[in-house]
């Protein structure tokens, strides 16, 4: 069978991915994280004295621990299959990243293990998101200088 | 085998006991009306100076972003703490720095702090609430201390 009909045959067979449906669920997922790192953020602003700006920071901090604990015991993955980038997008998600590699690489021991490899799927994170930030100020700033927007 | 198991009895319940589902929806139902709160005043005002408060109220009135605001007179400190309408709050900074000028006009002589923090609001009706003329002072430049932290 030649290349374009095995191809065809295959696109015949394999089950649609169901899209929607799966938009929903990552909306849900995502919605829900940051339902909760929100309800954190209101709790540290009340009984501690941190104000909207300041307490994000410990929040972040809530929320990676949180996920530190549910990708150690192997629930994260659960809620990965079921939302995709709902969970994936939000800090929890980088989180689980960096995390799962540690874990992953522990027994090649520390320096070398742990320390080489844990951002070997948060590296492209941050080397794309840099990058994309410095494409976006460059616009912003060509747009500031032809007086289309303000600072 | 013990999910298959676990799902049927749990349908079985749910089947059996058409109650629970009837009160699930009341629950929700109520749920939905504690959304409803009473009518606050929009604008709360204390004055421990000579100075008329009229000018701020007026001028914050006009704005029509601001949902709520607290206006705290003492001594030589006028400190206003707002809270915006929620579409306007993407740009609560620059209308907070608009009204800080207004004020500063208006009010020559006194040290103008205004925030649109939550927290600011939180804990400036704090301070009207419990009106305590000695701790007003301390509490006041706490307060302002707050206002500067950045990260």
């Amino acid at each position: 069978m030649d290349k374009k009909k095995y191809g065809a045959l295959e696109q015949k067979i394999s089950p649609k991915t169901p899209l929607l449906k799966n938009c929903l669920k990552a909306f849900v997922t995502g919605g829900v994280i940051c339902l909760i790192a929100q309800i954190i953020s209101l709790f540290y602003m009340t009984y501690f004295d941190f104000t909207e700006r300041t307490a994000s920071n410990p929040t972040i901090a809530t929320m990676i621990f949180i996920s530190m604990l549910l990708t150690g015991f192997g629930f994260y993955k659960k809620i990965g299959q079921f939302g995709g980038a709902g969970s994936a997008v939000p800090i929890t998600g980088f989180g689980n990243a960096v995390i799962s590699a540690a874990i992953e690489h522990k027994t090649e021991g520390y320096v070398l293990g742990v320390g080489g490899n844990i951002f070997k799927l948060a590296g492209s994170v941050i080397v794309f998101g840099v990058f994309s930030a410095f494409v976006v100020a460059l616009v912003k700033t060509i747009l500031v200088k032809l007086g289309v927007v303000g600072w | 085998m013990n999910k298959v198991r676990r799902k049927k009895t749990y349908c079985g319940k749910l089947e059996g006991f058409p109650i629970q589902k009837h009160l699930m929806i009341y629950m929700m139902f109520i749920l939905l009306l504690t959304g409803c709160t009473a009518q606050e005043d929009r604008i709360r005002m204390k004055n421990n100076t000579g100075e008329k408060e009229a000018k701020a109220e007026e001028l914050i009135s006009t704005h029509e972003d601001v949902k709520k605001a607290v206006i705290l007179l003492n001594d030589n400190d006028l400190l206003v703490a707002l809270r915006m309408k929620t579409f306007s709050r993407f740009n609560k900074r620059k209308i907070g720095k608009k009204i800080e000028k207004e004020l500063k006009k208006s009010y020559p002589d006194m040290t103008v702090t205004v925030s649109v923090d939550n927290k600011i609001l939180l804990e400036t009706t704090k301070i009207i609430n419990e009106n305590i003329q000695e701790t007003n002072d301390k509490k006041i430049k706490k307060l302002k201390s707050l206002i500067k932290e950045e990260t």
